[in-house]
């Protein structure tokens, strides 16, 4: 309880509630622009987090991560287009609720079911920490250097898990992110990798002009070769509070669909996409008109809407105890992390519980000021629709070179930023991901840091898996292996079958 | 049409700020709806061949360099490798001191050797999957050419020329300048030409400028040459908030 109260007295202070609001809002506006989305956001404010104080800065991603879906629901019900990429599934029941008169609904569907979900993982959490965290105090003894690296190797094998389709092409993406983390000097053993001779080079690519290339500028140069979308006429009728009622009449999909989005949230390398396929699903399972799904059922809209937002706070539960990010954004808060200099993992939960207290806490405070925002302010919100795409692509390349810059007052970084986004155009063009390269970026760091500081105790290969974390860590990541073997299998039979 | 009977709080303005006479319009065909296996759907594009082989010969290419590049020529392992490796899978027996399995793992070629074996295996197997795909439509007399996919790769280098002129331009011309004609150039550039557009442009450019710069006092290059023309008190200024 001491660990919680001086968590919340840690975001009573001025910079931290001004960076919640402007957080929240500003998150709000950023999903609501299709286009631009949380990704982009975030790694162009990643270079000012440098500049802040650590609380000051998580928050603030945290609020443009937390209010970004709510925001992008907006786009996806009142013109078909997702604001972000996890509301596509929203267009599906949303955008017909709209078709029929009532986008008004539709919106106060969204907006509850994101909340509901958003508060039910936040809930969990601060519970969870409230009745384990004693416990999980004593867990930091059994985290080593080799427990974190397994954490972060099982994360890199569900990464590429979690890609069904195109596991070989995540795998490579994951390498290539994983190749740029280990350009650079080892200065342990004054030894270069792959520098070429190139004194830029010597001291490794910084994270973050990587992530603003690879997410921003890349963006930016894909919104300026394209079109502007002629957004159709929206125009919003209806009150926004009777999805509260419909809600409370739909008690078993929204929880269901809530904690689908937490356990997936948890599962790094899963995330918001599969939580939504699960839940639409088992919705539609459910579902005594399961023929309505896809043509403005409500119920489809909340299994959708209350997933995706319960991931966010479900999300920084892998990042909090054990230091491995389960996807791109997660990741980028990472970095802020390497940046204050603290090391995400059980070493937190000994030292400062306050702390996961205030980032918990601000979350669900995030989430009743962005419901409150778009109560009041739905109309003009829904306005940013239509700034031009292309407009908007050549403000973001203008805020990407002072982000860039501002770090190490390089502009040799601006120039390799840029390069990175060029690489990030092609791949988005041609739909590959862009996560497994920021992941493998990440945990590449990791585990190279890892296996580098754990070396001293490994006398013999058996010692990286004969501790009892390592050790389970090992026989799921070969469980993992074991089951992708066995699907690969099983479906090549199938095919051939048919 | 009938205005909705509601039962709880109407928070819009119906007349403002869209049209009322009709019901919700929309540009978007009907069927232009994403289905839940949309999701994970992913389709090999025009262009994913020639990309896929670049990245297949950018992987080898580390490959080759990491006999080099990575620390092996420095490498220090035990003379019976073999053994050595068997022994720490427990398949073998080594007499007298053995060298401890950390020492290998600190070295710097280690990591990157693990990466590479997750790396070029993966890149040709992307390459496979990319050949078959293209085999495929050749099969079905689909289009397999990459030329329009090329074409907006080049297209995008303007705007790369572009944002790296504006990085030179800024210890030229200052922080505030330089984003000041980068923005309505753009603007100008992307077919925003009308006088409102124009100064949309140059009002967002001095907003980032102002925001950035001004108040949360993000660095930018500390020598100006435009700035160094300036009378000392001005310069000072400049320097300070611009």
């Amino acid at each position: 309880m001491d660990a919680f109260l001086l968590g919340l007295s840690n975001l009573m202070v001025p910079s931290v509630m001004v960076a919640i609001v402007i957080g929240s809002i500003g998150g709000l506006i950023i999903g609501a622009v299709p286009g631009i989305g949380p990704a982009i956001a975030i790694a162009i404010l990643l270079p000012a987090t440098v500049f802040l104080d650590d609380l000051v800065s998580l928050v603030l991603l945290l609020g443009v991560y937390g209010s970004s879906m709510y925001g992008g629901a907006i786009p996806a019900i009142l013109i078909n287009t997702p604001g972000t990429p996890v509301n596509a599934l929203t267009t599906y029941d949303g955008y017909a609720l709209t078709r029929r008169g009532e986008a008004g609904r539709a919106l106060s569907l969204a907006y509850s079911a994101s909340f509901f979900g958003g508060c039910f993982s936040i809930t969990m959490a601060l519970l969870a920490l409230f009745a384990f965290g004693p416990y999980l105090r004593d867990l930091g003894a059994l985290f080593g250097q080799r427990d974190i690296l397994m954490a972060a190797v099982l994360g890199s094998v569900l990464l590429i898990a979690a890609h069904k389709q195109t596991m070989g092409l995540a795998a490579m993406l994951y390498g290539f992110g994983f190749l740029i983390a280990m350009i650079g000097r080892q200065s342990s053993r004054d030894i270069d990798r792959f520098t070429f001779g190139f004194e830029y080079l010597f001291s490794g690519f910084n994270l973050i002009v990587v992530i603003v290339g690879i997410f921003a500028l890349s963006q930016a140069l894909n919104l300026m070769i394209g079109k502007d979308a002629a957004a159709p006429e929206a125009r919003v009728t209806g009150g926004l509070l009777s999805g509260f009622k419909e809600i409370a009449g739909n008690k078993v999909v929204t929880l269901i669909s809530a904690c689908y989005g937490t356990v997936m949230g948890i599962i790094p390398g899963v995330g918001e996409f599969v939580a939504q396929f699960f839940s639409y699903s088992t919705a539609r399972a459910l579902s005594k008109e399961p023929a309505r799904f896809g043509h403005g059922s409500p119920e489809g809209l909340i299994a959708s809407e209350t997933s995706n937002n319960a991931v966010p706070a479900a999300a920084m539960i892998p990042l909090l105890a054990l230091g491995v990010p389960g996807e791109a954004l997660t990741a980028m808060m990472m970095v802020v992390f390497f940046d204050a200099g603290i090391k995400p993992g059980p070493d937190v939960f000994e030292n400062n519980p306050d702390f996961l207290f205030s980032l918990f806490t601000a979350l669900l405070i995030i989430n009743v000021l962005v419901l409150i925002t778009l109560l009041a302010f739905t109309k003009y919100i829904a306005k940013m629709i239509y700034i031009p795409n292309r407009f908007l692509g050549a403000f973001i390349m203008i805020l990407a070179f002072v982000g860039v810059y501002s770090i190490r007052n390089s502009l040799p970084d601006c120039v390799f930023a840029m390069i990175f986004g060029y690489i990030g155009y092609i791949l988005r063009r041609l739909d590959w991901p862009l996560v497994p390269i920021v992941l493998g970026l990440v945990l590449g760091s990791i585990i190279l840091e890892r296996l580098t500081a754990g070396s001293g105790q490994i006398k013999t290969a058996i010692d990286l898996i004969n501790r009892p974390v390592s050790g389970t860590l090992f026989v799921v990541i070969l469980m993992v292996i074991g089951f992708i073997i066995w699907t690969s299998i099983t479906n090549r039979r199938s095919g051939y079958q048919n | 049409m009938t205005k909705p009977v509601l039962d709880d709080l109407l928070l819009f303005d119906e007349a403002l700020p869209f049209d009322t006479t009709g019901a919700f319009k929309s540009e978007c065909p009907p069927d232009k709806k994403v289905k839940v296996e949309n999701l994970f759907k992913f389709n090999r594009g025009h262009g994913d061949l020639p990309v896929s082989i670049v990245a297949a010969v950018i992987a080898i290419f580390f490959f080759v360099a990491f006999w080099t590049q990575a620390g092996w020529l420095d490498r220090d392992i035990p003379i019976n490798a073999g053994t050595y490796f068997a022994y720490q899978l427990g398949l073998a027996d080594i007499d007298g001191r053995v060298t401890r399995f950390g020492r290998i793992l600190k070295q710097s070629w280690v990591v990157p050797m693990l990466c590479l074996l997750v790396l070029v295996p993966a890149a040709l197997w992307n390459l496979r999957a990319s050949f078959k795909v293209n085999k495929w439509r050749k099969r079905f007399m689909l289009p397999t050419s990459a030329y329009f996919e090329l074409t907006k790769y080049a297209a995008a280098l303007e705007f790369v020329a572009y944002f790296i002129g504006y990085t030179l331009l800024v210890p030229w011309l200052g922080y505030l300048v330089s984003t000041m004609i980068f923005g309505s150039f753009l603007t100008w550039r992307l077919g925003y030409r009308t006088r409102t557009w124009t100064l949309r442009g140059v009002a967002c450019s001095f907003a980032i400028v102002i925001v950035f710069r001004t108040f949360l006092q993000i660095k930018t290059p500390g020598s100006i040459w435009l700035y160094d023309q300036l009378p000392s008190a001005v310069r000072a200024f400049m320097l300070t908030y611009f």
